[in-house]
């Protein structure tokens, strides 16, 4: 059978969508590469010039390199992959400035970065208070990197799956005990006894208080295991439809060059 | 400072950090605050609600 894919909901930042007629290991293929393997760009070098604010230089660096800037994966490589060879050209780099005096907030719309494409995702995350008379100035330089090699280049947020839960009801005596006990509230009395409506078996945690709850053993919850409920985010670097699709593109890449490996034995 | 990403799942958390404080500060009930600012989940909920400013603190020591 083909895999389908049917998109529950879908925004800039963030999907919900069933994949079904597919295994758990490509699923989880799928969500570890959105959360490791899709490269984004973050800042990972600081040259600090001046710093008089309350936090540690480090400090300062570790904030500016979590804050995700917009990244266009066509345009950029990483270091170790782009031709330059290590040298750092403008393919592989992305040179950021930030100067400023107190007393005021500094957010990461500040930055003002040397190539117009790559900017902060979100313009108000607070880098620094600054008070009266503090300054910081320093050049914050972004390579591209893997979410496998530090939090700062990891693109998807959050990204997880559940399989599709099945609950069936059996020879029920509606006694409405089930009802009751369902944490997340999905389980009425119909006309044939209890049952679940609609999407609201999307909402099933799998938890298995309805059929521990249920005396005649009326309810069996299993689950579906070709068909995921996916949840992801995006941190901003790219929008979650970019970053899905570059997944995908990666877990190809990777196959086949893996095919390329195994021939060439 | 609140940090910029939640320690578990990686969301960028710091940025409503102000509009939270006002807004409770307003007197409006913190987790419908935090719902309405699309800080969903309890990991990044607890960066938010544990979070101790101390820029003001350590400000006069610098
Ligand atoms: S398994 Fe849990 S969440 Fe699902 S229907 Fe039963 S009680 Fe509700
Ligand atoms: S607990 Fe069992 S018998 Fe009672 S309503 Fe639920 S399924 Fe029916
Ligand atoms: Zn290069
Ligand atoms: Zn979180």
């Amino acid at each position: 059978m083909t895999m389908e894919v049917d998109i529950l909901e879908l925004s800039e930042r963030s999907a919900k969508f069933i994949l079904s007629n597919a295994s758990a290991a490509f699923a989880n293929g799928v969500r570890r590469a959105s959360l490791s393997d899709v490269p984004t760009l973050a800042i990972d070098d600081v040259n600090i010039y001046n710093n008089t604010s309350v936090l540690f230089d480090e400090q300062l660096a570790l904030r500016l390199g979590l804050i995700p800037l917009t990244t266009d994966i066509e345009e950029f490589v990483p270091v170790e992959e782009c031709t330059c060879g290590g040298a750092e050209c403008p393919a592989c780099k992305v040179s950021l400035t930030l100067s400023a005096e107190g007393p005021r907030m500094v957010y990461s719309g500040d930055l003002v970065s040397s190539d117009e494409r790559v900017q902060a995702a979100d313009q108000n995350v607070p880098i620094i208070d600054l008070k009266e008379g503090q300054k910081v100035v320093l050049e914050a330089i972004a390579h591209m990197n893997y979410g496998h090699k530090h939090a700062k280049w990891q693109a998807g947020v959050a990204c997880g799956y559940k399989n599709m839960p099945i609950v069936t009801f059996e020879n029920c005596d509606e006694c409405g005990a089930c009802v009751n006990e369902c944490p997340k509230n999905i389980i009425h009395i119909g006309p044939n006894g209890a049952e679940i409506s609609g999407d609201d078996i999307l909402k099933c945690i799998l938890c298995k208080l309805c059929a521990s709850v249920c005396e005649i053993d009326a309810v069996t919850v299993s689950e579906d295991e070709k068909s995921f409920i996916f949840t992801m985010e995006s941190d901003g670097s790219y929008t979650v439809q970019q970053l899905i699709i570059n997944a995908g593109t990666t877990i190809k890449e990777k196959a086949s060059r893996l095919g390329e490996i195994l021939e060439s034995l | 400072m609140l940090p910029v990403r939640c320690f578990s799942c990686g969301k960028v958390v710091s940025n409503v950090w102000e509009e939270y404080k006002q807004r409770v500060a307003e007197g409006e009930d913190p987790a419908a605050v935090l719902d309405d600012l699309g800080v969903v989940r309890y990991c990044c909920r607890r960066m938010i609600l544990s979070h101790v400013e101390l820029v003001d603190t350590l400000a006069p020591y610098q």
